[in-house]
């Protein structure tokens, strides 16, 4: 896709970009990319957000041996890798770094990299249930973000500039969300691993670039310039998506098999829903990413989420469920036992969890149950 | 007229009356976890083996985690309602619920009683662990082996099912993860008391007047929940009889730590972490008899200070840990074995005294307050804060940070905690990862060379400094 092509060389140069951005004054703000840092905030407050979404390389995972036990999340022990070595330069350009606590590897990774780096950073909670004094801890959260962002800036985040903001961001979801829905259709007009590239370069790219970008890609996508996906559709969810990490994407596409949706709790960009722009800003924020958003497994209870994965399932027409979990992401192992027989109960289909630690060696092993699922499904 | 069973209980503390009046339900509970007269033997032994059963108090302890087991496996024949919270969890809702009905709920942390009774009284905890596993939490996945033995205990029938289970969301995922899975197998309602650690490294003891804020809303949210699920309200009558028992329970381990301080140490770390355990797992029997077996025990333990006795030789090493033997002492006892005076646990220390004066408008907002200066509910650095404090308030020799294998909390410090606590205290620090529940994991033996070195290492600087002066 030529969408894809030319967001590849923006990524190719957005690190020149972003030095030149910071030695004309303007701050860069990394975040972890699990979806609780509205980047309006960030926008509106003249800076430019960063989400740090690398992972893949196992080599990371094992040097961060050296700061934090293994049984840890394996794409945060790769945070903790590139952070304390510098590996990912984003890690050596960003200003502040924002961490929204969701869970024990989140909170992990800003306890290691503050007291190993001299990153600085703002830990701020997400709870896990959804209610009325949950909300309003989210909420006292986010007023935390915009004031230490005011302080770094030294722009005061206002009505009018948040509310920019918001357009800006509500029109990359908007366009998302066109483009992925496309994949309802029986001609599949996109592969999942240049709706996931898309998606990730969302975090990084600049974002007026990003939305011609997307703009780009869904024209092109309705000019049926892109090839036709064909083969059993599959449904990818689990706990982290990084960029870098396209193991199962690759080894669905090569076994003929088409993911024509993806849910991650980190690294895809939600973009289910526009924030409508009644009311007073901040809360709508915070209903938005808080109260609106689809759940993580580590809400309690995870019933939401499933719902939600049951519906993708029926829209999006699968013949498959492929649950992909990283090590010792505990809210996922534990799901991945119960969901199975939620999801045949309502709707019939297999599921095939798949767990990674971003080992090459694991592999062949993940090559051959998922041909077997393929083979399994497509009859 | 003996029965196999009488040796065990009676070393376990039981008097004669006793015998007479709890033999019903005892049988009753040995026939349910299939405990005969093979394992009555194995199990004395197992005792006299890890425990110091020359002190009544420890005999008495024993008693009361058995009572305890006996309550919890009949509370339902019983015709109580069955409320389960996890460990740790805050000291205060579920004795509050006990206190509000003492003799229509039982309450308790079952995998905590599972442990100290088919652990530390039975050793057949490992068919309870591979249940666990059998039924949501396989193993070599990194998933607490506490959690397995309280979905083991459910899925043998051993345990109750519960009416409600007070999901302990504020410290660990893991475990609130595990309630919810034992709802979707089981369908009982969970109630979630949930929170953020959200303080940055180096915040403690200051915290953010929210977060008290929002616990203390999460507790009372909590016992609305009890009282629209169990019919139990819980008032502040019932919530002061619950701090005031507590407090009583507290006094009496306050004054068994200050005894563990003298040299020598006059009694192993195994015996008074029987008392401690006790108080965070049972809101029935720690209440009840836990205090006078905590108090006998002082006496005994008194009684040695003033003469001078010790369990290892005067001068050795002295040493802080994180938690105290769970599911199997000789983790503790390899310790002591190689000299070392496991004298403290941070959870055996009496709380730091509040340093931000905020009125709190709640019970349960002083009780949220609390819990947050505490440390383990605040964040990783509360706990190295403690460490650090604690190690230099008692003038230890030496840390273990023994963390729990499988323990993502424990886990968010594992190399950290141990470099602050060296960087701040000047204190040798051995990080040893452990598992204080599943001993197929982590045995004493295993770790006993790691344990060794480090005792060589702190007597050789005692005598280092010892030349010095």
């Amino acid at each position: 896709m030529e969408a894809v092509d030319k967001l590849s060389e923006h990524l190719k140069t957005r690190m020149a970009d972003l030095v030149k951005a910071k030695s004309e004054g303007n701050k860069i703000i990394g975040y972890t990319p699990g979806g609780y840092l509205p980047e309006e905030l960030v926008f509106a407050s003249g800076a430019i957000p960063i989400g740090l979404i690398r992972g893949g390389d196992h080599s990371i995972v094992e040097l961060a041996g050296a700061y934090i036990c293994h049984w840890m999340d394996t794409f945060f022990r790769a945070q903790i890798g590139y952070g304390v070595s510098g590996q990912d330069p984003y890690y050596g350009i960003i200003d502040f770094l924002i961490i929204p606590i969701t869970d024990c590897h989140v909170e992990a990774l800003s306890n290691v990299l503050d007291y190993n780096t001299n990153l600085q950073i703002l830990p701020f909670g997400v709870p896990h249930m959804k209610e009325k004094s949950t909300l309003s801890y989210y909420l006292h959260g986010l007023k935390r973000v915009k004031a230490k962002l005011e302080e770094l800036t030294g722009v005061e985040i206002n009505e009018p500039r948040l509310r920019e903001a918001i357009h800006l961001c509500n029109r990359e979801r908007q366009l998302l969300r066109e483009i992925s829905l496309l994949r309802k259709s029986e001609q599949v007009p996109i592969s999942s691993l240049d709706f996931v590239t898309l998606n990730h370069g969302s975090f990084l790219a600049d974002k007026e670039f990003m939305i011609k970008i997307l703009e780009l890609a869904r024209d092109e996508l309705r000019e049926q310039a892109a090839s036709v996906q064909k083969g059993p559709r599959i449904l990818l969810t689990g706990s982290t998506l990084a960029m870098g990490d396209s193991k199962v994407l690759d080894i669905v596409e090569e076994f003929g098999g088409v993911i024509v949706i993806e849910e991650f709790a980190e690294g895809i960009r939600p973009y289910w829903k526009n924030i409508n722009l009644n009311g007073e800003l901040m809360e709508t924020l915070a209903n938005f990413y808080f109260m609106e958003r689809v759940p993580p497994a580590w809400f309690r209870p995870g019933r939401e989420r499933h719902n939600f994965l049951i519906k993708l399932a029926k829209e999006f027409n699968v013949a498959g469920v492929i649950w992909y979990q990283l090590m010792y992401r505990e809210s996922y192992k534990i799901e991945s036992y119960y969901f199975p027989s939620i999801l045949k109960r309502e709707t019939g289909l297999p599921m095939l969890t798949v767990e990674s630690d971003y080992d090459p060696s694991e592999t062949g092993q993940i090559r051959t149950r998922i041909e077997t699922f393929i083979e399994t499904i497509r009859r | 007229m003996t029965v196999y069973y009488d040796d065990l209980f009676r070393l376990c503390g039981f008097e004669d009356d006793e015998m007479g009046k709890e033999r019903l339900r005892v049988e009753k509970v040995l026939t349910k976890l299939e405990l005969g007269p093979a394992e009555m033997r194995t199990a004395r032994d197992w005792v006299r083996q890890n425990h110091d059963v020359s002190l009544v108090g420890v005999r008495k302890l024993l008693g009361a985690w058995l009572k305890e087991l006996i309550d919890l496996v009949l509370a339902k024949d019983e015709g109580k309602k069955v409320v389960y919270f996890s460990f740790p969890s805050i000291q205060g809702p579920g004795m509050a619920i006990k206190a509000a009905d003492p003799e229509g709920i039982y309450c308790a942390c079952p995998d905590m009683v599972l442990c100290h009774t088919m652990g530390q009284i039975f050793n057949k905890l490992i068919p309870i662990l591979e249940a666990g596993e059998e039924n949501g939490l396989p193993p070599g996945h990194g998933l607490c082996s506490l959690q397995q033995i309280r979905v083991g205990g459910l899925a043998k029938g051993i345990i109750p099912m519960p009416d409600l289970i007070i999901g302990q969301s504020y410290y660990c995922d893991y475990g609130a993860k595990v309630d919810e899975l034992l709802h979707e197998k089981y369908g009982h309602p969970v109630a979630y008391v949930d929170g953020c650690k959200d303080s940055k490294w180096g915040e403690y003891p200051a915290y953010l007047p929210e977060r008290i804020k929002f616990l203390g809303e999460q507790l009372n949210k909590f016992f609305d929940k009890v009282n629209e699920t169990l019919e139990v309200e819980v008032t502040s009558d019932a919530w002061g009889k619950a701090m005031a028992a507590s407090r009583l329970l507290f006094s009496g381990l306050g004054r068994l730590t200050q005894l563990m301080t003298a040299d020598p140490m006059p009694v192993s770390g195994v015996e008074t972490a029987l008392a401690l355990n006790l108080s965070a797992a049972s809101t029935g029997r720690a209440m009840v008899e836990g205090p006078e077996a905590v108090s006998i025990l002082c006496e005994e333990v008194e009684k040695r200070v003033e003469s001078g006795i010790g369990i290892i030789k005067k001068g050795a090493p002295r040493i802080l840990t994180l938690f105290p033997a769970i599911s199997d002492a000789s983790l503790i006892h390899m310790m002591e074995e190689v000299g070392l005076a496991v004298s403290a646990t941070l959870l055996s220390v009496p709380l730091p005294k509040a340093s931000q004066r905020i009125p709190y408008a709640t019970p349960t907002e002083v009780r949220a307050e609390a819990e947050m200066r505490a440390g383990l509910y605040h964040s990783s650095f509360a706990i190295a804060k403690r460490f650090e404090d604690v190690a230099k308030t008692l003038k230890v020799d030496g840390v273990i940070w023994g963390y729990q294998h499988s323990c993502r909390p424990n886990a968010a410090g594992s190399h950290t905690i141990k470099k602050w606590v060296e960087e701040n205290t000047g204190l040798p620090t051995l990080s040893l990862e452990m598992d204080f529940f599943d001993s197929r994991y982590y045995s004493a033996g295993a770790l006993r060379t790691r344990v060794e070195a480090f005792a060589d290492m702190l007597r050789a600087r005692q005598a280092s400094a010892g030349d010095r002066r």
